[in-house]
């Protein structure tokens, strides 16, 4: 199993400049621990099943009972069980790093891609999915956001913020414990685990801002999976210019990624207040 | 309105340097308004405030000043993005060589908007692009050219209304280049974002406008940040 361990920190956004009351998000610097120690989340489980797409607007899948989908429907538009149900999981453990690209059949749509899945020992499932439109609670990110070490803005803001985004990104990591009893599947949890959002014009422009990855979860690829959708959903809806600020010790993730830093020669400018 | 209530609304008007009333006045008076600006003087309402606060009328100096200050076109214009606080071209100065800044894309000509992006060099847009990209755009300026009846200059800005704003396709007509067309635009642009709280304005300026944005305010590559787009290319 190979997964991907990566130095970076993901700022994204524009700096802390001395001074100035509302920083929207500081340098992430301090967040970004290189994590061969903090591989919270691969020794202990077996059986990576594998990354699937998969599409909250297929329906014609089969449900499994109707209090499991009615809880599902709360939390996810991802269909995981109803793929495996419909005999999409392959058996063989696969590699973490890119999602399968069964990209015409489930990608009709925005949808979520489910990136890691992994059932623990005692039957656990967890699951991590990328979504272009789940809903993002502002305390959650909140606590994020502290994980990282930017500092906080207030709620009402964010929420505004996040509202008048064009598309805003999250990874969550799902936590389904096995059912005590056979028949009715445990209750989910689901936790924030990674962030990015996007503002645009909706129609030649996008910027991307404060891209974060929860530390506990950093260095498997997953900051790289979150801006790869993100940036697969806007190319999607036809957004020609995607573009964002890199904090210097970032610059060469987003050029893994397919960025390209002064492209001809354009620089990144901040208006300051002088007076 | 007491005279210095009014002092302190219309703090970004005249001063008169040799003013010895030091009481209220020294500390909310800025440096005097550009040469050129012009200004329609109330003086009814002067004289009632002047009367109002027992002020020495006879007074010329405090007199000019007052007439200076009634007749501020607007509060604090500029405040925070030039250092007078006022606009480098007003309003009136502008229209007075026949040309009508907008800052609502109400009556805003997309045949017009296009000629002048091809003008510049950019490419024309299809309509229906950028009829949404101007209805999903937060602030936005342009100069209507009175006697061709051509929209001459062109800005506009994007972003979450609250944190960030990018600043994007700021173009004036070549024919009109080089008489600050740039610069009144920019000046009002920022002033309506500041305004409304935006305090993140970043743009992305081609190696030849460096220079330009540099005497606004602007900074490049801040801490090392560096701007970055994705390319399809690459990938």
């Amino acid at each position: 199993m190979a997964m991907v361990c990566s130095t970076v920190s993901f700022l994204v956004l524009p700096p802390h400049f001395s001074g100035r009351p509302s920083c929207n998000v500081a340098c992430s610097s301090s967040c970004c621990s290189v994590a061969s120690s903090s591989h919270a989340y691969c020794p202990a489980s077996r059986n990576i099943v594998s990354i699937l797409t998969s599409s909250h607007q297929q329906r014609h899948h089969h449900p499994l009972t109707s209090d499991a989908l009615d809880k599902r429907d709360l939390r996810t538009k991802a269909g995981l069980w109803d793929s495996i149900r419909s005999g999409l999981l392959k058996t063989s453990p696969t590699s973490v790093t890119e999602p399968e690209r069964k990209e015409d059949e489930f990608d009709l749509v925005e949808g979520e891609v489910v990136l890691v899945e992994k059932v623990q020992t005692d039957g656990t499932v967890e699951k991590i999915v990328f979504a272009s439109g789940a809903e993002v609670d502002v305390y959650e990110l909140e606590l994020l956001c502290d994980k990282v070490g930017w500092p906080r803005r207030p709620p009402s803001k964010v929420a505004a913020a996040l509202r008048n985004s064009y598309m805003v990104a999250s990874l969550h990591l799902y936590r389904q414990p096995p059912s005590a009893d056979g028949d009715i599947p445990a209750l989910e949890k689901r936790e924030l685990i990674g962030m990015a959002r996007a503002t645009s014009d909706h129609a030649f422009n996008a910027t991307i801002w404060d891209v974060l990855v929860d530390p506990l979860y950093q260095g498997q690829g997953l900051g790289k999976a979150l801006v790869e959708q993100m940036v697969r959903a806007l190319l999607r809806r036809d957004i020609g210019n995607i573009t964002l600020f890199a904090d210097a010790q970032v610059v060469d993730f987003y050029k893994g990624l397919g960025f390209e830093a002064d492209p001809e020669g354009i620089k990144g400018m901040f208006w300051y207040p002088r007076y | 309105m007491t005279l210095t209530n009014m002092l302190i609304s219309h703090s970004n008007l005249g001063f008169c340097s040799d003013f010895s009333r030091p009481l209220l006045l020294p500390l909310l008076l800025p440096p005097p308004p550009p040469a050129g600006s012009s200004f329609q003087p109330f003086v009814s309402r002067l004289t009632s405030i002047v009367g109002s606060t027992g002020i020495l009328q006879n007074d010329r100096k405090l007199r000019q000043t007052c007439q200076v200050m009634a007749a501020a076109p607007s509060y604090s214009e500029a405040a925070g993005v030039t250092e007078s606080g006022m606009f480098s071209q007003s309003d009136d100065d502008l229209n007075s060589r026949g040309f009508e800044i907008h800052m609502s894309r109400d009556d805003i000509n997309l045949d017009k908007l296009n000629s002048l992006f091809v003008m510049v060099g950019f490419p024309r847009r299809e309509k229906g692009k950028l009829l949404r990209a101007l209805e999903h755009t937060v602030s936005l300026l342009w100069i209507h050219e009175k006697k061709s009846g051509s929209i001459i200059g062109f800005a506009r800005a994007t972003g979450d209304s609250i944190f960030n704003a990018i600043i994007w396709d700021v173009v004036v007509d070549p024919s009109y280049q080089g008489l600050g067309l740039g610069k009144v635009m920019m000046e009002r642009l920022i002033a309506d974002l500041v305004k409304r709280g935006i305090s993140n304005i970043a743009l992305y300026a081609e190696p030849n406008v460096v220079g330009f944005y540099q005497p606004l305010g602007f900074i490049s590559d801040p801490d090392g940040i560096r701007a970055m787009a994705y390319s399809r290319r690459r990938r």
